[in-house]
């Protein structure tokens, strides 16, 4: 099946430093792909680059057939950014509700400001994206009165009623307290299984092995590793990824 | 409950070591405030007192001429409703100008970005009183008449404008980063991210610190009064004080209603700041 997320050749400096070095990846659609690697590896930016949080150095990005190259510029452009990001939900490590919003009011407004969607109509998909979550029953509380693990709910609920083609994840419970990070994980389960292609950054090595369709590794820059992820937990070919599962396992048991 | 056994009492339903804790802060809290009220009740006496004229262990105090108050009490009075106009129109214009000014300093076009700066730097670099008098007696030269209230106006919220975008900048840095990254990756354009996220929550962060420049600017209005032809508190106070040398009890009348005023401003302003504070941040 032809790739809905493909990278060529991406490269980012910040300043004089090279974070993103030609990585080029793809992904099916429907697929879940997990990012893993050290901090600093480059991972966040990467995921960053695709809806163009991050501008790329060099390269190009295709999201569902609207391809971008860093060395464009202008109006068309801009244009086409604008609508990779609305084929893109993104979700953040630190949530970042809007906290002059309620709940609900959070998960309507990309629907109602961005695309003028029908109020009643966005409300309802907001509804049944909430429900999905289970804080529907939150639906007129503020941000500040929902614990860690709600919060990222309702951020996953809010990027879902956008009804993007794909979701990327950043560290979405790195932000959260162990006991917390359950609920958000369970949440992106079923979203896994009702067919969502996923980009997740992560050090959820458990998720990765269980909801994962491929792992992706990188360090310094690179993906090292592209593996099933029962090949990347049983038989790594990086000692890099190997020092990784290691590191894992030993904070595991 | 162990300890009980142990050391054979019977444990009476008390109060428990923490609310007697809570108790005992709350008393002090609430004998500090008594105090605090008490000792200002005590100084505004004084007060009263030294403008008394009456004589007491041999101190002469300061003899007021009550006749002249009451006569012109409602004169000088009268006057409140300009001063608040005179605020009240200051402060749209000076919020207006701070909002843009504060908006021009995030801009990356190089003319509003001077501009903005501009503007600050050569307003808080000359005074007031230049300012208010420049619009009304310099500005004329030029074949542009202001009336008093119109150049009073301007200045005053140009004046003020260029200080509070120092507000407003600070307001719009308290947003964080990662709310304009939210607005963007759902597709919001950097129009609507400023109008829906951005600015909300900016402004709720300067609505405590514009209270404090109204309140500022209601005295300031006094300056307004050099122009003459503003008949708000100030003018009207100097006007009776110097006709009637009475220039003492003129200026403690004004000095009062601006006190007062200002005490209902603040306590209004405190009011909205707990009304703030218990949103949802």
């Amino acid at each position: 099946m032809a790739p809905i997320v493909q990278v060529t050749k991406l490269d980012k400096y910040f300043g004089r430093l090279h974070v993103l070095k030609e990585v080029s990846i793809d992904v099916a659609p429907r697929e879940v792909v997990c990012l893993i690697g050290r901090s600093g590896s480059g991972k966040s930016t990467l995921l960053r680059c695709i809806n163009f949080l991050e501008e790329p150095s060099f390269g190009t990005i295709e999201v569902d057939g609207l391809k971008v190259d860093a060395s464009e510029k202008g109006k068309e452009r801009r244009q086409m950014v604008h609508e990779i990001r609305l084929k893109t939900g993104m979700v953040f490590q630190e949530f970042n509700l809007f906290p002059h919003m309620s709940v609900l009011e959070n998960v309507i407004e990309g629907p109602v400001t961005v695309k003028g969607m029908d109020r009643a109509k966005a409300i309802q998909l907001a509804e049944e994206n909430l429900d999905s979550v289970g804080l529907l029953f939150k639906k007129d509380e503020y941000p500040n009165r929902l614990s860690g693990g709600q919060k990222q709910r309702v951020a996953i609920a809010r990027a879902l009623t956008m009804e993007p083609r794909v979701m990327l994840f950043d560290e979405p419970t790195s932000a959260l307290d162990p006991e917390l990070i359950g609920e958000v994980l369970n949440v992106m389960k079923k979203v896994a299984k009702d067919g969502m292609t996923m980009l997740v950054v992560t050090h959820e090595m458990g998720f990765a092995r269980e909801v994962a369709d491929r792992v992706l590794v990188m360090a310094d820059g690179e993906i090292i590793e592209d593996s099933k992820p029962e090949d990347l937990f049983n038989k790594p070919k990086d000692p890099r990824t190997k020092a990784l599962i290691d590191r894992y396992r030993t904070g595991a048991n | 409950m162990q300890s009980d056994s142990t050391t054979g009492h019977v444990v009476k339903p008390a109060p428990s070591q923490a609310e007697l804790l809570y108790e005992a802060q709350q008393r002090q809290a609430r004998n500090f405030r008594t105090n605090v009220g008490l000792s200002w009740g005590i100084l505004l006496l004084i007060l009263v007192y030294l403008f008394s004229g009456q004589n007491f262990l041999g101190i002469k105090t300061i003899h007021l001429d009550f006749e002249f108050i009451r006569n012109n009490l409602f004169f000088i009075a009268g006057g409140l409703s300009q001063t608040l106009l005179v605020s009240v129109l200051s402060i749209t214009l000076a919020t207006l100008l701070a909002l843009l000014a504060a908006l021009g300093r995030l801009s990356t076009i190089p003319p509003i970005y001077a501009l903005s700066t501009f503007y600050v730097s050569l307003i808080r670099g000359t005074p007031l009183y230049l300012q208010i008098f420049f619009f009304f007696l310099a500005l004329p030269q030029l074949g542009i008449i202001l009336t008093g209230l119109t150049a009073g106006v301007l200045a005053l919220g140009l004046n003020y404008g260029a200080y509070m975008s120092e507000i407003f900048r600070a307001g719009l840095a308290s947003v964080g980063k990662g709310q304009r990254e939210a607005a963007i990756a759902i597709g919001m354009n950097p129009w609507q991210t400023m109008k829906r996220i951005v600015l909300p929550q900016a402004l709720r962060f300067a609505l405590p610190p514009t209270g404090n420049e109204f309140i500022a600017m209601t005295k300031d209005s006094a300056l307004v009064s050099a122009t003459g032809f503003v008949h708000e508190v100030m003018w009207r106070a100097t006007r009776v004080g110097r006709a009637q040398f009475h220039n003492l009890e003129a200026l403690i009348m004004a000095a009062l209603f601006y006190w007062v005023m200002t005490l209902i401003l603040s306590y209004v302003q405190s009011l909205i700041e707990t009304r703030l504070s218990k949103g949802d941040r």
